[in-house]
């Protein structure tokens, strides 16, 4: 059980730790084209921390990051994000809770529903707004995968030292 | 913790959510970006600019070793090309003078083409791979609005400005799924739709649509701007023609057209802010 304060302090290392990866983002991954396509962490984020946070702290976490994305990043909707983002923590909180022990492995076994998850929403959309692309998203989604995958290991290195940082006692 | 998340994890939730949904129906209901969304553009605006200051640097200097070579064919080639348009424009001067006279005599309008432009510079291209966009560091202090055309300094389009925020706007480019344009083949006077399509974005090409099913078009036509509707000015170059090919209803045919611009390489670009097209 964590005090209040430890709490703040806990989230703020999670903050700094996604602002890290937002400057990276921005700074050196969107101008990298591998594959062509450009490596994107987000979905990753989402999903490491609900795997060492659990569901409901995933989710939240998940919503928030969404609703930062949404408000930087382009997207067909105006909240897209913000919906796929939640549910993305949830599956990465239940896999690490009744799958895989929390770990460089499980972050790569959970970012695959990330990007699934992230990419079929993105095929959904467009095909309500009719320009169906269900083959072309497949094929972004597994060379975005690709490509975005080994963000899992500097992803998961830094949530992990944060949380072992905030959880000594558990 | 979890007694935090126990307590008060559900009015978090739903704190979280009341926000969304009021960013989405903002969103829906203003013409420029919601607050939120136009604090967070200004926030990283200067990071956008100090990356992209990096990063053309960094293009500089590996320019500056590029093949001298290279560079002295290419002006060999330029000096011919200058040499035919000053020949060009002697004759179009000439031709210029007939039309005058001939106008006079006809007794008609003359054509009045004028667009206001703000002259802005791109400070990030895409950021996700689902969106093919561009940031530019002109916004509403500029007079820019959503829906404003962007194009290039030969005149071909960019894109159109999707959000806007005080100091930046989000441009997307034609290729982008959310774009569709009234589009004409300049050879053939062929009205279609020019529309981003997602299997296309990828390679940097989008379609014309509702072409008739016996349109005569060839490879490399010219495809401007129809200026139907008044919501985007005639005559701005969108793209060429790649091919042909008849749609699934075999009713009408569809072309891939290539874009005059280059996306990748755009470091400044024009707002059309307003434009006045008589004829």
């Amino acid at each position: 059980m964590l005090a209040r304060s430890a709490t703040i302090f806990k989230w703020s290392l999670y903050a700094g730790a996604t602002l890290v990866f937002f400057l990276l983002q921005g700074a050196l991954l969107q101008r990298i084209s591998l594959w062509g396509v450009i490596p994107f962490c987000f979905p990753i984020l989402a999903a490491v921390l609900g795997m060492y946070e659990g569901p409901l702290p995933g989710s939240i976490y998940g919503l928030a990051l969404g609703v930062l994305c949404d408000l930087l990043l382009p997207a067909a909707i105006p909240c897209f994000y913000t919906l796929v983002f939640p549910a993305v923590g949830l599956c990465a909180g239940l896999i690490s809770q009744s799958l895989l022990p929390a770990g460089f492995v499980c972050a790569a076994a959970c970012s695959l529903p990330a990007f699934f998850l992230t990419d079929l929403f993105h095929c959904l959309v467009l095909w309500a707004q009719g320009h169906e692309a269900w083959a072309a998203g497949a094929w972004l989604f597994l060379r975005e995968t690709c490509v975005s995958l080994p963000l899992c290991v500097p992803a998961a290195a830094l949530f992990s030292a944060v949380f072992r940082r905030t959880h000594l006692d558990d | 913790m979890k007694k935090f998340f126990r307590e008060h994890g559900i009015w978090v939730l739903f704190a979280t959510a009341v926000v969304a949904v009021a960013l989405a129906l903002m969103s829906v209901f203003s013409t420029t970006s919601s607050p939120l969304t136009n604090l967070a553009g200004v926030i990283t605006s200067p990071f956008r600019s100090a990356y992209t200051a990096v990063a053309n640097w960094i293009t500089d200097k590996q320019n500056y070793y590029q093949d001298v070579t290279a560079l002295e064919e290419e002006n060999t080639s330029l000096r011919r090309e200058n040499a035919q348009l000053r020949a060009q424009l002697r004759q179009a001067e000439t031709d210029s003078e007939e039309n005058a006279r001939l106008r006079e005599l006809l007794n008609l309008r003359e054509q009045i083409y004028d667009l206001e432009l703000e002259t802005a510079m791109v400070t990030e291209h895409e950021v996700t791979n689902w969106t093919s966009s561009l940031t530019l560091n002109k916004g509403t202090e500029h007079g820019v609005e959503v829906n404003d055309c962007v194009i290039t300094e030969t005149g071909a389009l960019v894109g159109v400005v999707s959000r806007v925020g005080l100091n930046w706007c989000t441009v997307l480019t034609i290729v982008d799924t959310d774009t569709s344009l009234g589009a004409q083949v300049y050879r053939t006077k062929d009205l279609g739709l020019a529309v981003g399509d997602f299997s296309l974005m990828g390679e940097n090409r989008l379609r014309l649509d509702y072409l008739p099913a016996d349109c005569q078009l060839l490879g490399g036509d010219l495809v401007l701007t129809s200026g139907l509707g008044g919501y985007y000015p005639s005559g701005l170059e969108i793209g060429t023609v790649e091919v042909v090919q008849p749609d699934d209803s075999g009713a009408a045919s569809y072309a891939v057209l290539t874009p005059v611009a280059d996306f990748d390489s755009l470091v400044e670009v024009f707002i059309v802010k307003s434009f006045d097209i008589q004829s």
